[in-house]
């Protein structure tokens, strides 16, 4: 048995994650990356792809199809001899925890001791800032795939990281935009906000209520409910919200925490009561909620598949995915973004035609890219990729055995109408870095 | 502020607390008993969880979708877990009887990390949840979850079964006593690792079977047992280790407080909650209803 294979066993040990899936994956991976198959190609130096994402915590449940979806997309361009048809790639997997801490020291074993070149990945925004000052120290490349908060790319910038999600900012930006035509169409007046109490939910709760009072000055916030992540029991929460008897309410509530406060209001009516729009309600929510999500809900979006159905790569991650995983496993939100980071370095990659890092950053400056959702371009100031954020009322499709949000109600809020701030005031919110 | 919203807070905040005390009975029970500080009960309470799951959806795919399979799923996630706890008690936890505190911590802390890695292997990533189809009901103008009027029943249905057996029964007269001393309850001749075994099979049935009433409230998922077994301590602390009226007392005024502090001050519920937590070690450490005859 080779080095190689051994990493592969251990990178499977690691994972345990829905584990006959996985080891068929990976072995499919692995094996192409090691047979010298490709007879001619000459094999150069492998490529080291480091991930970090969280196979315990809140955001488990979301990334769970995101770590299956790597080795897949690896395998793929792995049949064709690798990046540039000859560097292999490997991919060193450590479980980051959902830990700030945890994630740093696992960015900087992998760059250290296992030489990766890129680290794609993270779930938790909190552990993205961490491993961000690690990757800049060692000038190695980081793709956030789904960490969002704006800090990532505007406060903490640097130059060796890149966005693939849309940020904080820019999410709930488009959450404005839904909410101020629903504001001005209702009469709404006063809302109550509830979030997680960490980085991201208040990130995205200010993104929120300073952008509202722009598009809708006439809704007033009465109450702020911030609760710590992990929450179990949400029913006081629900009351108090209910007692308030808000126009509206707004939610900063992603991952486990998400699914737990969804059926724990939905069971308790508050939704019959205090209109709840734009919850991030991604493909996960509408595949693993399919008989408890309250129908006619506002829901926010990240990547949903079926808003990009006529994209030939959206078409071939479904096709891909779901010939893996089984007929009912589209990929979800967090899945799409880890293609398109793949894809996308792969692109850069080709671009450069190097796989040195500096190359490669530099290729991906202000690039344009194929990518699920389009050609998107990165945005110059920021290095935040110019993805839309999708807002639509979740309906009971006839084509899916999921609800999806319905076709005439959803907004596709495109990337550029809504990242705040201008590049000039994002130039002076970057720190001073050595 | 109207009575009716101040009624539904108090209905939450009594919801949450019989959620805790199912959570924290067995563990009060077991620390009280058997002087073991046991850090895997939450993560047992999840396992109990996830077998009751993996019963209800083996019955509902067997006999047809219902409800009330919610029933035998969860008596069987307690009657596997009990003995899932009997042997536990046998193999691991008997040998630390003689070892130090940090020896016995270290145990448990261990059992945390392989079982939650052992539920992983089975379970995996994903959530897992049930649907009872649970619709809310009209009250007092506003909307309440009936199952939690389920949950509210069951705690108070428990803590007089507990009571039964402490204050009524031969075996739990002898548990009982052996909270106070356990050299006098052995020298009249009553086999106490028989009585442990028993105890940490019936605190583990216990918190098993709490898993299995949350069941259709929140989706079992990795990571849960971290999050609540601290607020388990809060409970068992105020109340006093060993004391099931200290338990149920300190879990409603938890759950109480922590309700209306989401009213009233939402940023502080949680340090209202340890704020009694350091006041009850102040004034009486053993807790309200403890005792301080264990030395």
């Amino acid at each position: 048995m080779s080095t190689t294979d051994r990493k592969w066993e251990a990178l499977i040990d690691n994972l345990k994650v829905s584990r006959r899936d996985f080891v068929f994956t990976s072995l499919a991976a692995g094996a192409l990356s090691l047979t010298p198959r490709f007879a001619g190609a000459q094999t150069a130096k492998p490529y080291k792809l480091g991930v970090l994402l969280p196979s315990t915590g809140t955001g488990a449940n979301y990334v769970e199809n995101a770590i299956k979806g790597i080795p897949l997309a690896v395998a793929e361009i792995n049949a064709k001899g690798g990046f540039l048809g000859k560097h292999p790639i490997e991919i060193v997997y450590r479980d980051d925890q959902t830990k700030p801490d945890v994630g740093a020291r696992e960015a900087k074993s992998i760059i250290l001791n296992d030489k990766v070149q890129t680290i794609i990945g993270t779930y938790s925004s909190a552990v993205a800032l961490a491993i961000e000052e690690i990757t800049h120290e060692h000038k190695v490349l980081h793709i956030a795939a789904t960490s969002n908060s704006s800090k990532i790319t505007q406060d903490n910038y640097s130059p060796y990281t890149y966005q693939f999600c849309p940020d904080s900012n820019m999410q709930s930006g488009a959450v404005v935009v839904a909410v101020s035509k629903m504001v001005k169409k209702n009469n709404w007046k006063s809302y109550v906000s509830i979030g997680q109490d960490y980085e991201w939910g208040r990130d995205t709760h200010k993104g929120f209520t300073t952008e509202l009072v722009k598009a809708a000055p006439q809704a007033k916030e009465i109450k702020q409910l911030w609760f710590k992540l992990g929450e179990t029991d949400f029913t006081s929460y629900i009351t108090a919200i209910m007692a308030a008897k808000p126009d509206f309410l707004f939610g900063a509530i992603a991952g486990k925490d998400s699914e737990t406060f969804l059926q724990q209001a939905g069971q308790m009516g508050l939704f019959k009561r205090v209109p709840f729009p734009g919850g991030l309600i991604s493909v996960t929510e509408l595949r693993q909620l399919r008989k408890t999500l309250p129908r006619g809900i506002i829901g926010l979006a990240r990547c949903p598949f079926f808003a990009h159905l006529k994209e030939p790569l959206m078409q071939k991650y479904i096709k891909m995915h779901r010939a893996k995983f089984g007929d009912d496993n589209y990929p979800d939100d967090w899945a799409c973004m880890h293609y398109d980071a793949v894809y996308g370095l792969e692109q850069a990659i080709n671009k450069a035609k190097s796989i040195e890092t500096e190359a490669v950053v530099k290729a991906l400056k202000g690039a344009t890219l194929d990518t699920c959702r389009g050609k998107r371009t990165m945005r110059d100031c920021s290095n935040q990729l110019d993805v839309p954020s999708y807002v639509g009322e979740v309906w009971d499709s006839p084509d899916y055995p999921f609800p999806i949000y319905k076709p005439d109600t959803m907004i596709v809020v495109e990337g550029h109408d809504v990242w705040t701030p201008k590049c000039e005031d994002v130039e002076k919110l970057k720190k001073k870095r050595a | 502020m109207d009575l009716s919203a101040f009624t539904i807070q108090l209905f939450s905040g009594l919801s949450r607390a019989m959620v805790l005390f199912l959570l924290s009975a067995g563990l009060s029970l077991i620390f009280g008993v058997m002087n073991i500080l046991n850090f895997a009960h939450a993560t047992l309470w999840l396992a109990g969880g996830y077998v009751t799951y993996s019963m209800f959806d083996f019955m509902s795919g067997r006999f047809g979708a219902s409800p009330w399979l919610l029933l035998p799923a969860i008596l069987g996630a307690t009657a596997v877990m009990t003995a899932a706890g009997f042997a536990l008690e046998r193999f691991l936890i008997r040998r630390t009887y003689d070892r130090e505190l940090p020896e016995q911590l270290l145990l448990t802390f261990a059992l945390v990390l392989i079982i939650g890695d052992l539920i992983k292997l089975v379970w995996g990533v994903e959530n897992r949840r049930i649907s009872l189809g649970i619709e809310p009901i009209e009250m007092l103008d506003t909307f309440v979850n009936p199952y939690h009027f389920v949950i509210i029943a069951t705690g108070v249905a428990v803590a007089a079964g507990l009571w039964f057996f402490l204050h009524r029964t031969r075996f739990g007269k002898i548990v009982r006593a052996a909270v106070y001393s356990r050299s006098m309850v052995s020298a009249l001749g009553i086999p106490i690792p028989a009585i442990y075994a028993g105890v940490f099979a019936l605190g583990v049935g216990l918190a098993a079977f709490a898993g299995g009433v949350f069941l259709p409230l929140l989706p079992m998922s990795l990571g849960v047992d971290h999050d609540i077994i601290v607020q388990c301590f809060a409970v068992v602390v105020i109340g006093g280790f060993g004391s099931m009226l200290g338990t149920f007392v300190a879990a409603v005024i938890v759950g109480v407080v922590y309700s209306f502090s989401i009213l009233f001050w939402p940023d502080g519920a949680l340090a209202m909650v340890f704020l009694i937590v350091i006041l009850v070690l102040i004034w009486r450490p053993w807790g309200l209803f403890g005792t301080e005859l264990r030395s």
